[in-house]
């Protein structure tokens, strides 16, 4: 029986090559995209995955409302917290707090420098919470001792050769000798924080430099709680506000307002693009897997609307072999198997190209989103349970209209010709199909539109500062930060490079936020972001100035006791004329006397687009530079002026690694991710949009096709054909119009929403709706005027002898 | 082998309503070769389809091999259908998708007969429609002449008791269509029940009985073809 079903699918497949193709290309191309797309979800829904107590860790989350700033999420916490919510709530089982090794610059270890991104310094308390499996070591103490470090099989490696040979070695982190006591197993990469190498919390906890980590003034680290129960987070959040009454504004640390919260650590990667300050080695977007999600799902339906599409219409001529079939003793149930294997061996087929299209986008993918996705038919379920059961469920969604509309025809009836695609119920599903497909389709341009001003908005928006040639050095350790002048002085003797400037980053701000008080009566505070840089900056990188005068190297008192604040600094305290107001003393300035405002700097976006420009403080503190800005001519040789520049600075900083980072490249990976997204998010809405045509144009061919008899007997009247064509036409403009009228609203909130994650976003307009359904009108338009001439132009004597 | 009595059929639309079939009440007894004449209109398919088990009268008796079969269900009447009746159409009603040998095959399988019993009976049925040498063509490749050999041998191809055959020649010249006739005489000869619509007097000479419908009721059945007393339209 089933032989018999697959020579009649394959022959029908092979009699209409065009209907083939159009199914087999849009079910194909469906597929890979549907693939494609999994592969981004499952990765991006994968993070942290591998920690087996997931659902029982919590991070903790700050609410914050300063002046200035307003509202903001903040998941760096107190010092103090971890152990008062472990003293306070029975709930929580464990604690533990992460640092960056801000004060370890360079890992030493013998000849050995590295500049350590993923050193962490955490308390003894992780290696129980997060699961570590440590290959050597002990532990439970592992962590406990200051001057201990555990580091990846990996790390060990890279420091002593092998990570046999690591544990109990010394090394130097920044200025201090620490003790090798673990060796972890490498950390997966798929996790929201990923670290290398861990140093005990206790080996800075007493330093009088880490005072702060003992108040609750200073937010530097993160916290994650561990619960006994899920639920147990309710309970805690609701205690919060009595808690923090009792630890924080009971304390003279200057709160005024704060709450807070606990994030499930599963959320972290996918649900905190609404936390300001964190501390995260990877960071996604819910909203984007869902987005991707639809699109998936929704390519996937084009293509099967297609097929359900071109089957009604094809039903004319398959009624009758039905008709034949149940003569000759075919029941419904072997007619209903009938059609859905055939549109399971069409699929399996698409199936089978699917893969050749998924190993041609592979590369570009992977390239966009920095990821290594590959077909792996045995370690990924995507590849082999998943494919089987879209396979299956995509033959019978397609296979589903025929299968059981068809085979519920009488013989008689069919015989008889009294059935087919010209019945009311065909055509009407017919319609609701392509309306479906054109709602789909208004609403994807319309997004590519939108998006695409929104990315060119980014693109094209004056910054207020000019990341172009320059390069920035980070300073290894203080050795740069009291001696780069001579190697400054050195590198100015070069006529390729334009400037050296000394600053805290490429943006001229830190990583720092915290108060300053204005000097009058009633001490104003504004709550700023503090920028270190030398007099250089400014002028350097463009940034222009509205009020007063620069930082010069020839007064003295600019070094530490004036500042230069910026637009949004002014504005928010209501100055109109800046020049000459005090502040009380600030941070990383002379501390003992009040500093003055020289000069105040046009906003400049010092971070992306996403986030509205806050109220920064300049400041010329040297010990707070991180390294040198070097600007370099733009007609220069940049890989000869990069030599250059290596050379000198390993001369002058042999212990300092040279990784230089290029402005422009800062510049850019602020919006790289939502570049390479959008790019993603254009391809597959042109592969949605090509399906949508491409069965819009099957289905015009077997309208026509079927208006054949009514076309010729209206010629051999000497009539023509124009009616039909029209009245086609106007069929389908008042489907792209309904399209539009349903897609449109719904498309505009969805977009509206995704804008308002930047705070600089272009407005939707008429214009974006307008130009959607016009373009999809003329894609429709020219689909049937192309059609119906060709039609028009075949011999009628051939159209009524075909019928 | 076949009786019916008082037999209705009547179509209705939303404004029409049609009588098909004015109590026709009549008899085929097993072996005979039955032709069916009349005008067009007058309701000899109608009346054919509800033989074949393809449709269902709207009511009076229909008495198959003694079962009264006039209310059967879908299933029923196919599984009646594909066990007793062979058909025979005047557009031959091949599918076109399959070869000669497949399209004989067909009923073969819907019983659900082995492969190689299958495989026995089909060349066998080839044989006798002197078709065997092109078991590999599709039916478009064919002539209407050999078209309907390969219809008649699907018909035949399950041995069934009954060969319900409508304007067998309709389509096809002559020559093409004296051949067919001679196939369906020597299938009778065979034994085999013959019911044939026609509207060939030469055609109906064939057949030992002509019963003539005229607006949906018999008005004459003659056994051995007797002169026509109703023009032909």
């Amino acid at each position: 029986m089933f032989s018999n079903y697959l020579t009649t699918a394959l022959r029908n497949l092979l009699r209409q090559k065009s209907y083939t193709l159009i199914n087999l290309f849009g079910l194909s191309v469906g597929i890979a995209a549907f693939l494609l797309i999994a592969l981004y979800v499952q990765h991006e829904t994968g993070f942290d995955t591998h920690l087996e107590h997931r659902s029982n860790i919590f991070r903790v989350v700050e609410v914050q409302n300063e002046p200035g700033v307003g509202e903001q999420h903040v998941a760096i916490t107190m010092g103090p917290l971890a152990a008062a919510m472990k003293e306070d709530f029975p709930q929580v089982t464990d604690a533990v707090r992460f640092m960056p090794g801000f004060d370890i610059p360079v890992v030493n270890f013998g000849d050995k420098h590295f500049i350590e991104r993923n050193l962490y310094y955490a308390d003894p308390s992780v290696i129980k919470v997060f699961g570590i499996d440590l290959k050597q070591g002990n532990p439970s103490v592992a962590l406990s001792e200051p001057m201990s470090v555990v580091m990846s099989e990996k790390a060990a490696v890279k420091y002593f050769g092998s990570e046999k040979h690591a544990l109990g070695k010394t090394m130097l982190l920044g200025k201090r000798n620490f003790t090798v006591t673990g060796i972890m197993e490498n950390q997966p990469e798929r996790t929201h924080l990923f670290f290398d190498i861990l140093v005990s919390m206790s080996s800075v906890e007493n330093l009088s430099d880490f005072e702060w980590m003992k108040g609750w003034g200073s937010n530097s680290l993160v916290t994650y709680v561990s619960l006994d129960s899920p639920s147990s987070q309710s309970v805690i959040e609701k205690a919060f506000p009595e808690f923090l009454k009792k630890h924080v504004f009971s304390t003279d640390e200057g709160w005024e307002f704060l709450e807070m919260y606990l994030q499930p650590l599963p959320d972290v990667y996918l649900r905190s693009k609404h936390i300001k300050f964190q501390m995260v080695s990877a960071m996604g977007d819910i909203n984007l897997s869902v987005a991707f999600s639809v699109i998936a799902v929704l390519i996937l339906l084009i293509a099967c609307v297609n097929y359900i599409n071109i089957s009604i219409a094809r039903s004319v001529k398959r009624s009758r072999e039905v008709g034949v079939r149940k003569v000759l003793g075919a029941d419904r149930q072997s007619l209903i198997y009938q059609f859905i294997s055939e549109s399971f061996i069409l699929t399996l087929l698409a199936s089978l190209f699917s893969v050749g299209f998924i190993e041609l986008a592979l590369p570009e993918m992977n390239q966009l989103l920095s990821t290594s996705f590959h077909i792996d038919f045995t370690g990924n379920w995507l590849f082999n349970i998943g494919l089987l059961l879209l396979i299956v469920v995509i033959s019978i969604i397609s296979g589903s209209y025929p299968a059981f509309y068809l085979s519920r025809l009488q013989p008689v009836e069919v015989m008889k010709g009294g059935r087919g695609s010209g019945s009311t119920r065909g055509s009407y599903l017919s319609k609701g199909l392509v309306m479906f497909q054109f709602i789909i389709s208004v609403g994807l341009m319309f997004s590519v539109l939108v998006i695409n001003d929104q990315v060119r908005f980014l693109q094209n928006k004056d910054m207020g500062i000019s990341y172009r040639d320059a390069v920035f050095l980070s300073f290894g350790n203080e050795q740069g930060i009291s001696s780069y002048q001579p190697l400054r002085d050195e590198l100015l003797k070069n006529p390729d490079i334009r400037f050296v400037s000394a600053c805290s980053f490429i943006n001229g701000v830190s990583g720092s936020q915290g108060p300053v008080f204005v000097d009058d009566s009633a001490s104003t505070k504004l709550t700023v972001r503090f920028g270190y840089v030398d007099a250089d900056f400014f002028n350097s990188m463009n940034v222009k100035f509205t009020q007063g005068r620069n930082f010069s190297r020839d007064i003295v008192s600019d070094e530490g006791r004036t500042v230069i604040i910026n637009e949004a600094a002014a504005r928010k305290l209501g100055w109109s004329n800046a020049i000459g107001k005090k502040f009380k003393p600030v941070m990383g300035a002379d501390t003992s006397v009040s500093t003055e405002v020289i000069g105040v700097v046009r906003d400049y976006h010092y971070f992306s687009l996403r986030s509205l420009i806050e109220p920064a403080v300049y400041v010329v503190s040297p010990e707070r530079f991180r390294g040198l800005l070097i600007g370099f001519h733009s007609r220069s040789d940049q890989q000869k002026v990069m030599k250059t520049i290596e050379e000198q600075w390993l001369e002058f900083f042999p212990e300092s690694p040279f990784k230089p980072l290029l402005a422009s490249e800062f510049a850019r990976e602020a919006y790289k991710n939502d570049q390479n997204l959008f790019s993603l998010f254009i391809y597959f809405t042109i592969i949605s949009g090509l399906l949508s045509v491409l069965g819009l144009f099957g289905l015009t061919s077997l309208l026509i096709e079927q208006k054949t008899k009514t076309i010729g007997i209206r010629r051999v009247l000497g009539g023509s054909i124009r009616k039909i064509t029209a009245h086609l036409i106007r069929d389908y403009m008042l489907l792209v119009l309904s399209a539009g009228i349903i897609s449109l609203p719904v498309s505009y909130y969805l977009l509206d929403k995704q804008l308002d994650q930047f705070a600089y976003h272009i407005s939707i307009s008429v214009w974006h709706m307008l130009l959607s359904v016009l373009l999809l009108a003329f894609v429709a338009f020219v689909t049937i005027v192309v059609k119906a001439y060709r039609a028009a132009r075949a011999n009628p004597v051939d159209a009524l002898k075909y019928e | 082998m076949i009786r019916t009595v008082n037999l209705n059929k009547i179509f209705r639309t939303d404004e029409v309503e049609t009588t098909a079939l004015n109590k026709v009440s009549f008899e085929v007894r097993k072996g005979e070769f039955v032709a069916i004449m009349g005008p067009s209109g007058c309701g000899k398919s109608t009346l054919l389809n509800i033989l074949g088990l393809l449709d269902n009268p709207t009511d009076g008796e229909y008495y198959f091999l003694n079962t009264e079969v006039s209310q059967f269900t879908e299933k029923q009447r196919a599984n009646t259908r594909k066990q007793n009746i062979g058909f025979v159409f005047q557009n031959f009603n091949l599918i076109d998708e399959l070869n000669v040998y497949e399209n004989v095959e067909l009923p073969l399988i819907y019983l659900g007969m082995s492969a190689s019993e299958r495989r026995k009976r089909v060349e066998s049925a080839l044989e006798q429609m002197q078709i065997t040498h092109r078991r590999k063509h599709f039916p478009l490749q064919l002539s209407g002449g050999q078209q309907q050999r390969v219809a008649v041998a699907r018909a035949v191809v399950a041995t069934p008791h009954l060969i319900l055959a409508d304007e067998p020649t309709g389509n096809l010249d002559s020559a093409h269509g004296e051949e067919v006739m001679n196939l369906l005489a020597s299938l009778n000869q065979g034994g085999t029940t013959i019911i044939m619509v026609t509207h060939s007097q030469r055609d109906a000479e064939y057949a030992q009985r002509i019963v003539r419908l005229f607006d949906g009721q018999i008005i004459n059945e003659n056994i051995k073809a007797g002169i026509s007393e109703i023009p032909i339209i």
